[in-house]
């Protein structure tokens, strides 16, 4: 089984690169993008499993981008990284399609549960589409347009 | 910060003591508002009063005086003309006589007689006559008295009629006791001059004054020249006696005067005199001026009475009056005012939400990076430990410790941070039907376990009245839940493990809307603390233990679902929170 592709998207670049490097001692195959049109570009080119994305970010913020990843990559599981805790923001960000939400400041420990959780998510629908697609009895809307990523 | 809400919360939860200290601080105020507005509240109608009053006072005795005056003067004047008329007609029968009958018929006895028979069925006051010639010899008399041949040549009165032709006398007691007076009258002819005399009996004038009555005490007699009694005078004073009082006299024929005046016994009469035309006599009619003007003084004592009465009634109602509308004013005033500062402070603490969760907001990301760092840290020396770089030792027991502890404060922040974040939130609450009785056993469920383990007596007073309430669930049982916890957090501190009490309930309160109180029996409150309790960052727990946000979160969390909270307590005995609530308008059917 292929390695999670996890991909962090926040403003602060300290926290990129230390989060990038924790990481990686974790076995983690990681990206990391300091805006949205960066993010965007890096899916584009990269095949990204799970996406750790800032609510708050100057020029294109983390609802927009997340509308964005989710319009183009749907398959790509979000997890928002909030440092408002309201449940709005999150229900906002859950409404768009995020997969979970984490609260800064976030325990490395739930990060990486949580994004565990999300590449396992991606593998289980993986492993469907893969299933249905050898069967080839039905073919839907959203298979078809899975085929096309 | 502890002004933005200090004051809001003596206005809600002790908001009469500040009305009071209001009322104390404007008293001035109102004390001068209170003076002007008695003043012309009392002044306006009792001068009114007094007014009306007064003129009709005015009016009403001057048309009694003149009518009470009136009548005495009719009276005066009516007897004096009927008085008058007997004189003049008793003079004229003698007149008649003296013309008709010549001075030797005259002195026949037979023919004299004859004529006063006929004078006496004429007036029975006649009774004698008799004549005299030039020298005053009395030569002819018929009457009960022996009086013929008698000289009265030197009697005042038989001078004064041989020289004014006519002598009325005063009255005079006769033989027999009885009141007369005589009329005396003279003819001359061819040089020659006789005078006839009649005695009148007084009794028919006597009748006419005597039995005037007035009142009580109207009455009226008649006076000689010389204030002597010519009747009985009803009220005291016999005939032929002087008169004690003096009254002022008209002067002769002038017509009647009137006057009051008081007698030695200090009683005022009001007197009508007038000279008689005959003679000079003084007809006097008077009456007491109490009896005269009872009237009057009977009118004066009402007047006085409703005066007394009318203006205690426009002073008492004035003063209540004035009361009601100061206490008025002052109630509004005060609402007002806290009108105002309550607007103020809503502004206030909602600027202060917006700033405190932009500062949170911020903070936060400078956190989540000395998380990461932290992490970051233990990872590499967890590796070194593993490459045999680092052997323990005290300094890197004391390191770790360090790294425990920044982890330590780096939670500590993000809490404090994420109460902020949650006591500014902007979002509005979802509202929904709630079920209080089913929600707050719900609710309570989650600190059953708590309380068991702190010896704390659990229990639930739900009406079953209770209506639902419209509110956001969740923000409600984050409400309850930090009232449980406080509740706890005072009973543990008065009582330890045992013993502690905590009671939570509903009902439906007499205007309609729903009461949910958390009562506890912990350390209680002290009152400049409970002034305080719902300000930001207000607590009284060791540094690290509380943020101080809870209740300033529940106070707008109730806010927003427009209800309040109000909180009683008492050092050493308990703690009760009361959350009021509207309850749920909805149709009954929708759940």
């Amino acid at each position: 089984m292929e390695p999670m592709k996890i991909m962090l998207v926040d403003d602060e670049e300290r926290f990129l690169s230390t989060t990038k490097k924790l990481l990686l001692k974790k076995g983690l195959e990681v990206l990391t993008a300091a805006s949205g049109p960066e993010a965007l570009e890096l899916l584009r080119t990269h095949n990204i499993h799970v996406v750790i994305l800032d609510v708050k970010m100057p020029g294109m913020d983390g609802m927009e981008t997340l509308k964005a990843i989710k319009h183009t990559y749907p398959l790509v599981e979000v997890i928002m990284l909030t440092g408002h805790a309201t449940v709005e923001s999150a229900i906002d960000g859950l409404k768009s399609g995020a997969m979970d939400y984490l609260m800064k400041p976030a325990d490395m420990e739930d990060l990486i549960g949580k994004a565990e959780e999300a590449f396992e998510k991606r593998q289980r629908i993986e492993e469907r589409i893969r299933m249905a697609q050898m069967r080839k009895t039905m073919k839907s809307p959203r298979e078809i347009l899975k085929e096309e990523v | 910060m502890e002004f933005l809400s200090w004051h809001k919360h003596c206005v809600t939860l002790l908001g009469d003591d500040i009305r009071q200290e209001r009322f104390f601080v404007d008293k001035p105020k109102y004390q001068n508002l209170r003076r002007s507005i008695l003043t012309s509240m009392i002044l306006i109608p009792l001068v009114t009063l007094i007014l009306i009053l007064g003129f009709g006072y005015y009016f009403f005795i001057s048309s009694l005086q003149s009518s009470t005056i009136a009548t005495v003067k009719r009276i005066v004047s009516d007897h004096r003309h009927m008085i008058d008329a007997f004189l003049m007609n008793r003079k004229a029968n003698l007149d008649f006589v003296l013309n008709s009958y010549r001075y030797d018929d005259l002195t026949d006895p037979e023919i004299l007689a004859g004529i006063l028979s006929r004078l006496q069925k004429e007036s029975s006051a006649f009774v004698d006559l008799g004549v005299f010639d030039s020298q005053g010899i009395h030569v002819n008399y018929q009457g009960p008295y022996k009086l013929a041949g008698k000289d009265y040549g030197g009697s005042p009165w038989f001078k004064e009629v041989m020289q004014k032709g006519t002598y009325i006398s005063d009255v005079f007691l006769g033989f027999r006791r009885i009141p007369h007076f005589v009329i005396a009258l003279k003819r001359e002819k061819d040089g020659k001059a006789w005078v006839i005399r009649s005695t009148i009996d007084t009794h028919i004038f006597n009748d006419l004054v005597e039995k005037v009555r007035i009142g009580k005490t109207g009455e009226a007699y008649l006076l000689n020249a010389d204030g002597i009694f010519q009747t009985e005078r009803r009220s005291g004073g016999n005939l032929l006696e002087r008169d004690p009082e003096s009254i002022s006299k008209p002067a002769l024929h002038s017509g009647i005067k009137t006057s009051i005046q008081e007698n030695a016994k200090g009683e005022s009469y009001l007197y009508a005199a007038t000279w008689l035309r005959e003679k000079n006599w003084l007809l006097v009619v008077r009456q007491a001026k109490e009896d005269a003007f009872k009237a009057l003084y009977t009118a004066s004592y009402v007047l006085a009475l409703i005066t007394l009465l009318g203006g205690a009634a426009i002073i008492g109602l004035a003063l209540v009056l004035t009361n009601r509308i100061i206490r008025r004013m002052e109630w509004m005033d005060a609402e007002k005012e806290e009108l105002g500062g309550q607007l103020i402070r809503a502004s206030r603490l909602a600027e202060l939400g917006e700033m405190s969760t932009g500062f949170a907001h911020e903070i936060n990301n400078p956190l989540q990076i000395m998380k990461s760092e932290e992490t970051m840290m233990n990872v590499l020396l967890e590796e070194l430990k593993e490459k045999g770089e680092l052997k323990s030792s005290p300094t890197l027991t004391e390191l770790e410790d360090s790294m425990s502890q920044i982890d330590l404060q780096i939670n500590r922040c993000a809490q404090i941070t994420q109460a902020i974040l949650k006591f500014g939130r902007q979002g509005d609450p979802v509202f929904q039907k709630v079920n209080l009785q089913e929600f707050i056993p719900e609710v309570t469920a989650m600190v059953k376990k708590k309380a068991d383990v702190h010896g704390i007596l659990l229990s639930q007073e739900i009406d079953g009245n209770t209506p639902a309430i419209e509110g956001d669930p969740g923000q409600l049982q984050q409400v309850l839940l930090n009232l449980y916890n406080n509740a706890m957090d005072a009973i543990l501190s008065r009582h330890g493990v045992e013993g502690g009490k905590l009671v939570v309930g509903a009902g439906l309160r007499g205007d309609g809307k729903v009461a949910i109180f958390v009562r506890d029996n912990g350390s209680g409150i002290n009152p400049e603390n409970q002034k305080k309790i719902f300000s930001p960052f207000f607590t009284t727990k060791p540094v690290g233990k509380g943020t101080g946000l809870g209740l300033s979160v529940c106070y707008g969390i109730i806010g927003k679902m427009g209800g309040f909270i109000e909180v009683k307590s008492e050092t050493d005995t308990g703690t009760t929170f009361t959350i009021v609530l509207p309850s749920f308008e909805g149709d009954g059917s929708d759940d």
